[in-house]
């Protein structure tokens, strides 16, 4: 088992060697589909990502505010990202997941509609956010370049900030 | 200098100390200005400070003391009676000592505070300049008090208590010296007994004296010297003698040493820390008793289940005492409130020419230290207008026929899981009438609204900001403002305020607060699906009503609860609850009531009591109107806890609605085809459920199976499909055919949904539990494939040409 263990530890590690020389250039993201775009988050503002389960509602709030949830005995909001991004509401599915993230002292869970997978990516490789939707108030933080796609990665403060 | 800090520290504590009851002490005395025990304790105290201060070089509190027990030793030996003028003048000294005191401990110094006009006062009353006692007479005097005290409050006195009085008034500097000598050999001697004595009983001591205790003897001894006095003043002898056996002894300070302390200070952060342990425990402990309770459902009649039932209950038993044994650590007597207010009184009285007495009672009951600051504030507004409004001046007492001399009552107890703090006086009463007069000449209330108010309404009319029944406004009160703070300061404690008065008779307020505040008995509703939980502290009662006992006035649902109208509001309304279940012919109206305001509000059903732990919804969800928090349930579940100051408001902005209103569920749509009509088959077999499939499906229909009721009910609404038929079976775990239907029917949009049982259960009583939970048809198995098809087809209206 451990040998396993160590196999993997060492292919990891190769591969990090070779893929990118300087770990301080690259940036590790998560990554996950709402609607048909694929978005991101720094892996480090994720605390959890879980399966979803029940929520409270709480009234007087914008319709993207499902409300709150029982997190191991902390009530913590949740938002889901489709209604926020402005898409139609869908029902929660096999891959539906909230991601559970934190910055600072603030704590919320987003529902996502699939998650697709953990992304290394150079710094080099992210650009900033186009012109038009740029500004402090904007909740994107770049965008970063794949070999066949690109992927808009978000502020995670913005999205715990409360916008109403 | 650390030394001299360390006994700074013990000097500061123990004038505080002194000073706090040294108020309360002297108001008592003006009243019983014979009381000679009372004099003695005060002097004791101007005395006692005097002492110390002039060990520690503070000469401006040295200089103020010591004219001030001048006084107190005049008025001691009967040579001077205490009148209200002089009283005034010792009160203003007491005050500049504390600002004093205050000022040593900010800055530790005693300058820049002049007490010479007061000093000068002080010395007009002991009849002028150089008269002064001699320090000698006082000294001996003090001795006296200091034996009374002794006696009195000491148990197993020391050899010092028996010791025969001496008369060191005639005594000779030197003589004095000789015995100051005579008395510290006895009690090293002593000491030395008692050490000896505890070697022998095995225990180790420390053979050296410490050094520092012999400089402490030696200052000790100084400081004798210097107020000739033979016994050392601050320090009761006993003290010395205990304070040996502890390494670090010093300092005089603290009384009652015979045992070791017997409390502990301890960081509010770390009670509130173990007050939220306790939180989590009291939520599990719910959880606990939840999953208890479906156990015993399910395994009904096993054996281990009643060793489960004593565990859980053991658990939830140990959780209620821990949860009220630290509840208790955080209670403070109420009396550190009530302390302040004789003197208030006696100020207040001085100035408004009045004569008042304030009587005491209860000041040992107990509060959550966060409640008791908050309190104080709410109640020197109750009784400034107490004295002010309420109490009449002497003559137009006098003119009543009551006695010249007002009283504000004051208790405290207990009742239930609230405490009751009650203001009583006996002054000239609320007018209903005026009331109302001057809240319409403000334009507070309308006209309409004064007509329809009754008594309490009106009494209710004080609190409101801008009111003020004095015609001037004084240095007291008359602003306007006052009562409204204390609205607002009891309802953010969920406290209750009632008032009643009689004209001519007097005015009683109480205030009710609940013990404290982060753990709570909460009422839960329930309002279609959701839950909701109510401080139980604001709850008056609930009532059950039918639909048509509610009237509405003006756009608002009121109703009628006894004698009174109460104006209703439904919860549904607030939260934006949306209506999917059908709306029943009766309702429940919980009561709410908040300081002097009542509010009806209708839920649909009642949950029952549980205890809750308030959690905060976090910064992003903050400040969101009439929700104050949330809580966990038993379940696992967020239940949203509701804010009844902020629901009061709402409602008075919420218009009713009418309570049956529900969008008719999208009608069927015309079916085009066969696999339009859409059929659930519920049935915890898969081989029944493979029977009725095989019936159904030559017929082209499209057909979901589920497992159990909780399956099919969440089947049904997701909404994925639209059903036009469920065919049940009623024998099912989880959820059994006949809640299923129960449950189905509570939602208006289902109401048409035929529900067809397909059971072995064949008695006639089962057959009436089926309609009565909602079935159309009852098909008993075994059945015919063409038989079911065709129970379906008629429910379904099947359109013959897809056949």
């Amino acid at each position: 088992m451990s040998d396993k263990l160590k196999d993997i530890i060492n292919k990891q590690s190769q591969q990090q060697d070779s893929v990118v020389e300087q770990l301080d250039d690259v940036v590790q993201l998560v990554g996950f589909m709402i609607g048909d775009e694929e978005y991101a988050v720094p892996i480090l503002s994720i605390q959890e990502i879980i399966k979803p389960f029940s929520w409270t509602r709480v009234p007087q709030v914008p319709p993207y505010v499902l409300g709150v949830f029982n997190l191991r005995g902390a009530v913590i909001p949740l938002i889901d990202l489709r209604l926020k991004f402005g898409l139609s509401a869908k029902k929660h599915g096999e891959d539906t997941r909230f991601i559970v993230m934190r910055h600072g002292d603030d704590v919320a869970g987003f529902v996502i509609d699939r998650l697709t997978m953990a992304i290394r990516i150079k710094k080099e490789n992210i650009g900033p956010a186009p012109d038009t939707i740029n500004g402090d108030d904007t909740i994107i933080d770049g965008v970063g370049k794949q070999a066949d796609k690109i992927i808009t990665i978000l502020k995670v403060n913005k999205l715990l900030e409360r916008d109403f | 200098m650390d030394e001299f800090q360390e006994i700074l520290q013990d000097f500061l504590v123990e004038a505080f100390e002194l000073v706090e009851k040294l108020d309360e002490d002297l108001v008592e005395l003006e009243s019983n200005p014979e009381d000679l025990d009372l004099l003695n304790g005060i002097f004791r105290v101007a005395h006692t400070v005097k002492g110390a201060s002039s060990f520690l070089n503070f000469d401006v509190l040295t200089h103020l003391t010591h004219h001030m027990e001048d006084v107190l030793n005049r008025a001691r030996h009967g040579e001077l009676t205490i009148t209200p003028d002089i009283m005034d003048v010792i009160l203003e000294s007491v005050d500049l000592m504390k600002q004093l005191l205050e000022q040593i401990r900010d800055t530790n110094s005693d300058s820049g505070i002049d007490v010479a006009a007061c000093v000068a006062r002080l010395d007009k009353i002991t009849g002028g300049s150089g008269e002064f006692e001699t320090p000698t007479a006082a000294a001996s005097a003090q001795e006296e008090s200091r034996e009374e005290e002794n006696a009195a409050s000491e148990e197993g006195s020391s050899s010092e208590d028996d010791e025969e009085e001496i008369d060191y008034e005639n005594m000779s500097p030197e003589e004095v010296e000789a015995e100051i000598e005579r008395l510290l050999a006895q009690r090293q001697e002593e000491d030395r007994k008692k050490r000896e004595a505890k070697i022998a009983a095995g225990e180790k001591v420390p053979q050296m004296p410490n050094p520092d205790e012999e400089e402490e003897k030696a200052k000790e001894e100084k400081k004798e010297e210097e107020k000739v006095t033979p016994a050392p003043a601050p320090t009761p002898a006993p003290v010395k003698q205990e304070k040996k056996e502890e390494p670090k002894a010093a300092a005089p300070a603290r009384k009652a040493p015979a045992q070791v302390e017997q409390t502990i200070r301890v960081d509010v952060k770390r009670l509130d820390h173990l007050m939220n342990l306790i939180g989590e425990l009291v939520l599990a402990k719910n959880r606990l008793i939840k999953i208890n309770d479906d156990v015993e459902e399910r395994y009904e009649g096993e054996e281990f289940l009643e060793e489960l039932n004593q565990v859980v209950s053991i658990v939830s038993l140990v959780t209620t005492d821990l949860q009220i044994a630290v509840m208790k650590t955080r209670m403070l007597p109420i009396g550190k409130v009530f302390n302040k207010f004789p003197r208030m009184i006696r100020d207040l009285s001085r100035e408004l020419n009045k004569k008042i007495e304030l009587v005491i009672s209860g000041e040992e009951t107990e509060l959550d230290k966060s409640i008791v600051e908050e309190i104080g504030d709410p109640l020197v507004h109750i009784i400034r207008n107490s004295c002010d409004h309420g109490v009449e001046a002497p003559e137009e007492r006098v003119a009543k026929g009551k006695p010249e001399t007002g009283t504000i009552a004051l208790k405290a107890y207990n009742e239930g899981n609230q405490i009751v703090i009650q203001i009583d006086d006996d002054g000239k009463g609320l007018d209903p009438e005026m009331l109302k007069n001057k809240s319409l000449e403000k334009g507070i209330i309308t006209e309409k609204e004064a007509d329809t108010m009754s008594d309490k309404e009106a009494f209710a009319l004080i609190f409101k900001p801008g009111f003020s029944t004095a015609a001037a406004v004084t240095n007291v009160s008359g602003r306007g403002v006052g009562m409204d703070v204390v609205k607002t300061n009891i309802e953010k404690l969920n406290g209750i305020i009632d008032i009643d008065s009689e004209v001519g008779k007097g005015t009683s307020i109480k205030l009710k607060i609940p013990l404290t505040l982060a753990i709570i008995q909460a009422l839960l509703v329930g309002v279609q699906e959701e839950h909701y939980a109510i401080p139980l502290a604001s709850v008056l009662e609930t009532v059950r009503i039918s639909k048509d006992e509610i009237y509405t006035v003006e756009g608002k649902s009121v109703m009628r609860l006894r004698d009174d109208v109460l104006s209703l509001v439904h919860i549904g309304d607030i939260f934006e609850v949306e209506r999917i279940l059908d709306a029943s012919e009766h309702a429940y109206v919980v009561v709410l009531g908040l300081g002097t305001s009542k509010l009806g509000l209708i839920v649909d059903t009642l949950v029952g009591q549980e205890e809750i732990v308030i959690k905060s919804l976090g910064d992003y969800l903050k400040g969101i109107e009439g929700i104050a928090g949330a809580t966990i349930r038993g379940d696992g579940g967020v239940t949203l806890i509701v804010d009844v100051v902020a629901l009061m408001d709402i409602a008075k902005n919420v218009k009713a609605t009418t309570m049956t209103e529900a969008q008719e569920g999208g009608a069927s749509k015309e079916k085009s085809q066969a696999s339009d009509y859409v059929i659930m088959i519920v049935d915890d077999s898969k081989t029944d459920r493979t029977i009725m499939r095989k019936a159904l499906e030559p017929m082209g229909m499209t057909l979901v199976e589920a497992g159990d009721g909780q399956e099919a009910l969440s089947i049904l609404k997701s909404g994925d499909y639209n059903f036009d038929a469920m065919l049940i079976d009623i024998e099912m775990p989880r959820m059994d055919g006949y809640s299923l239907a129960s449950e189905i029917k509570k939602y208006n949009r289902y109401k048409n949904l035929p529900l067809i049982a397909v059971t072995s259960r064949t008695s006639k009583a089962d057959r009436m539990r089926g309609v009565e939970s909602g079935m159309v048809e009852y098909i008993t198995k075994p059945y015919s494939s063409d038989y079911l098809a065709s129970v379906v087809q008629r429910n379904v209206n099947f359109k013959a040409e897809f056949l």
